[in-house]
């Protein structure tokens, strides 16, 4: 008798909790409550930006026995100047077969490069359905929703939304992610999507023409989502589909999202 | 001082599931410290305590996520829900019991995350990748939900043996 009450009374409290959580996550979606919603979220950045400080600290604790410490340090320098030439070397040869055709057209100032804001990541999407991530840097600083975000190794993703003080990233590794991009040495142009271990291209076929392992993909600029030119990946396998008229693609992504620390938001480009 | 301590307890939770725990990632899933955290209060300390906690440690888990603040929070109200008739009709549970009721709060908090996520217009996996990821969250939350059951229970005794008010 007092078991059936009490469980009645659970009843009775777990239908309110559902229906006021459903009413505040249909409330707070609205564009109306975006600001209250940002302000709220960052919030919580300096206690996340703290943890994460923590959590390097601790890593460096940790690898003081033994030379693993310098040893990760001189790999991680080592790494991002590898990443960084790599990058230079694809992105000029792609330039350098566009000058070709399209120098008279080309606007130096759009070439050579955009304004950027350095953030800093200071945590992740708490669930593993959303590939995010949230930076310390929000619309005080100039950060708005929709713009590009990479690392200098490559394209990293778009900012979801922002706060005062911090922004929430979406990355290419989030399944919905979708990207236009060609090929470094066949041109061929596909799209990019994301997934949980590697990226997904869809690759247009041409006559004569297919993809081959270690081409690099660079964003087309094609629907006007992300400029053009930045690394994406290298293609690490294909397969051709005769019946079809498209090609699939593994892309190795240059990104590393567990490692990367430090993103560049582009502040002067939006999505048209 | 014991909601204080669980107050704590949560949000130290949260922050450390979106900073640390995707460092921990197999399979592309990464354990749900706040899942593991109210699924443990639920058995401690009974339906009523893990709906209210549930409530919490999923808005606080919404604020370190994108989009609208309360889908993760209405996302962990059905497993403790769940959990509820499982204690009550069993004499003696064991570690396996909470082990299975963290595996299957974990699907259940996934499928309604997505099916939320979709219901308020936010991007959702596609089905094969979605239920990959569920399951292999899964199997991480219940190989861990043993520690975390008897970290909330000598975290219990420890409050109960505090300074108790004059």
């Amino acid at each position: 008798m007092h078991g059936g009450r009490a469980q009645s009374r659970s009843t009775g409290l777990f239908l309110f909790l559902c229906a006021a959580m459903l009413l505040l996550a249909m409330v707070s979606q609205q564009s109306w409550a975006a600001g209250a919603r940002g302000a709220a979220k960052s919030a919580l950045a300096p206690a996340e930006g703290a943890m994460t400080s923590l959590g390097a600290q601790v890593d460096r604790v940790t690898s003081v026995f033994g030379d693993v410490s310098s040893l990760r340090a001189d790999n991680q320098r080592l790494r991002a100047a590898d990443e960084q030439l790599r990058r230079q070397i694809v992105e000029l040869n792609a330039a350098a077969k566009e000058n070709a055709s399209l120098k008279q057209a080309l606007n130096f100032q759009k070439a050579s490069g955009h304004r950027m804001v350095a953030a800093q990541v200071i945590g992740r999407g708490p669930d593993s359905f959303s590939r995010t991530m949230q930076i310390d840097r929000g619309t005080g600083d100039g950060v708005q929703p929709g713009m590009v975000v990479a690392t200098g190794a490559g394209l990293l993703g778009r900012v979801r939304e922002a706060g005062p003080h911090a922004a929430i990233v979406q990355t290419l590794g989030d399944p919905q992610s979708r990207v236009n991009v060609y090929l470094s040495k066949s041109n061929l142009q596909g799209t990019v999507s994301g997934g949980t271990t590697s990226l997904g291209m869809e690759v247009q076929h041409t006559l004569g023409v297919s993809a081959s392992n270690g081409e690099w993909a660079l964003t087309s600029g094609v629907g006007g989502g992300y400029p053009r030119g930045f690394v994406v990946g290298e293609v690490a396998s294909v397969t051709h589909r005769d019946a079809s008229t498209s090609d699939e693609a593994q892309l190795a992504w240059v990104n590393d999202p567990q490692s990367i620390t430090f993103v560049l938001v582009i502040t002067d480009f939006l999505p048209s | 001082m014991r909601r204080v301590a669980g107050a704590a307890l949560l949000v130290a939770a949260a922050l450390a599931q979106s900073t640390w725990a995707p460092r921990f990632e197999v399979g592309g899933a990464f354990p749900n410290l706040v899942l593991l955290g109210v699924v443990g209060v639920t058995w401690t300390l009974g339906t009523r305590s893990g709906l209210v906690w549930a409530c919490v440690g999923g808005l606080l888990l919404d604020l370190t996520a994108s989009g609208p603040i309360g889908p993760h929070a209405l996302a962990l109200l059905p497993g403790v829900y769940l959990i509820s008739f499982w204690i009550r009709n069993l004499e003696h549970p064991n570690a396996l019991h909470v082990a299975v009721s963290a595996a299957v709060t974990t699907v259940l908090y996934s499928a309604l995350l997505v099916l939320t996520d979709n219901l308020v217009g936010m991007p959702v996996p596609p089905l094969g990748v979605g239920a990959q990821l569920a399951f292999a969250a899964a199997v991480y939350n219940a190989l861990l939900m043993p520690i975390g059951i008897e970290l909330v229970r000598r975290l219990q005794s420890l409050v109960r043996s505090g300074p108790q008010p004059a």
